[in-house]
């Protein structure tokens, strides 16, 4: 690699670091398998590094974030071969009883640990938006980049993750009572 | 536009997608409609809520020394070396054994930690590429030379092919920002790395053995040297390939 490449990768792709491990670590729930998915993306980056066009820093931190990602779901795919027998359905996975969800003053209330476990029932397609839009501050069109869907996709898709996610934190607070 | 259709975009318009006259007709619209301002409440609440209690998340240090030195040995840039980071890491260690005791054992475990990282990242980068050693040869008189005037220390350099661990050469390395000297073994079908450099330029630690992705690694420093074994060949091997090194090292310092 030119050495000024390597600089154009250092400033652009290189600060993400910490939006690459958070996106990585929520999308597999397992820190080793993080560290080392990050590790792999890192590498790739660099090997397809020609083909960023960008100029910016928040250009290159949606560029390295799908190949996060891809890498994230390469690894799953191979840990669980039957994972993608079932093709993920929105509209299935978004099942469940439309006003089942948790009053204001609860949501106030619920602890981090809750948060946390609800986010991680929610299937990983859910998960990756919240995580891009709630925990990253992505715009929808850096996630359609990011996760390869239409903008369209990623405003149905964040409402009905969230509509989920609201489910589960009213089904943890109803066992905590 | 219709309620549904206001329904449908609340969430652009709670994540601040909607502009202009869309996001005006919005706020109308919530002025207006009972049903959807509840619906907006309760989003804007619940995206607070994951705001709070989610933080995003810091990458571990280690993980950020393995990135860096695997973006640099991809690149094929030779990194500055500031020398100085070695004895501020020690300076540190001490300094922190005086003000709290129970502190410096965990910041040697962090740096333990952090340069088996390091090592690990160096083993299989030297596998990964054709950059196993600068200097390949079976002789140990061939190999230490070869470090004079590439390092500012000279290492041991032993052969045990008597004891089934023939020298296979060596090159340099970096490890925690510094230059070190990497020995390559075979073993069968395995090969191991041994890195080292002067005791004295950073901190100490063991002896000890970490077992991570499926490679061992024992560490050691004696008086000279600080020392790191690499391998995916079993522990027991690897510890007696070990006290082969320390053998040796006490033999040559009589």
């Amino acid at each position: 690699m030119e050495p000024s490449q390597l600089t154009r990768f250092e400033a652009a792709v290189l600060p993400h670091l910490d939006a690459a491990y958070t996106l990585a670590r929520y999308l597999l729930r397992d820190d080793h398998d993080a560290q080392d998915v990050v590790q792999d993306a890192y590498l790739r980056a660099l090997n397809y590094f020609d083909g960023f066009r960008g100029t910016g820093a928040a250009e290159g931190r949606s560029w390295l974030l799908a190949i996060v990602r891809n890498t994230a779901y390469t690894l799953r795919a191979n840990r669980r071969p039957d994972a993608h027998a079932t093709e993920f359905d929105e509209r299935l996975h978004s099942e469940g009883g439309e006003d089942d969800h948790p009053e204001t003053e609860l949501l106030r209330a619920v602890d981090r640990e809750a948060v946390r476990r609800a986010l991680d029932a929610l299937p990983v397609e859910f998960r990756e938006v919240i995580v891009l839009r709630e925990l990253q501050d992505l715009s929808y069109k850096e996630i359609a980049e990011v996760a390869g869907i239409p903008v369209g996709t990623v405003m149905s898709r964040l409402a009905r993750a969230r509509r989920r996610l609201e489910q589960l934190l009213a089904a943890a607070m109803k066992e905590h009572d | 536009m219709k309620h549904d259709d206001f329904a449908a975009q609340l969430d652009a318009y709670v994540d601040g997608e909607l502009v202009g006259s869309e996001a005006q007709d919005m706020e109308r619209h919530l002025r207006e409609c009972a049903a959807c301002a509840h619906a907006h409440e309760r989003r804007r609440v619940l995206q607070a809520t994951v705001r709070e209690r989610l933080p995003a998340l810091r990458a571990p240090g280690e993980l950020r020394s393995r990135v860096q030195l695997a973006v640099r040995a991809a690149a094929r840039v030779t990194p500055a070396r500031p020398r100085a980071d070695w004895r501020w890491l020690a300076a540190a260690a001490v300094l922190a054994g005086v003000v709290v005791g129970t502190w410096k054992i965990t910041a040697s475990r962090d740096t333990a930690g952090a340069l088996a990282g390091e090592v690990l990242a160096s083993h299989v980068r030297s596998l990964m590429g054709t950059h196993l050693t600068d200097v390949a040869s079976t002789d140990q008189h061939t190999v230490k030379p070869w470090f004079n005037g590439r390092l500012d220390f000279s290492p041991p350099v032993y052969d045990f092919a008597g004891r089934g661990y023939p020298l296979i050469g060596g090159r340099l390395d970096y490890i925690g920002q510094g230059a070190v000297a990497a020995l390559v073994y075979g073993r069968r079908q395995h090969v191991i790395n041994v890195l080292l450099w002067p005791t004295q330029r950073g901190p100490t630690a063991g002896p000890a053995a970490v077992t991570r992705q499926g490679y061992h690694m024992l560490h050691w420093s004696a008086p000279d040297y600080t020392y790191w074994v690499v391998s995916d060949l079993g522990v027991t091997e690897l510890g007696e390939f070990s006290r082969l090194w320390r053998q040796a090292d006490s033999t040559a310092a009589r």
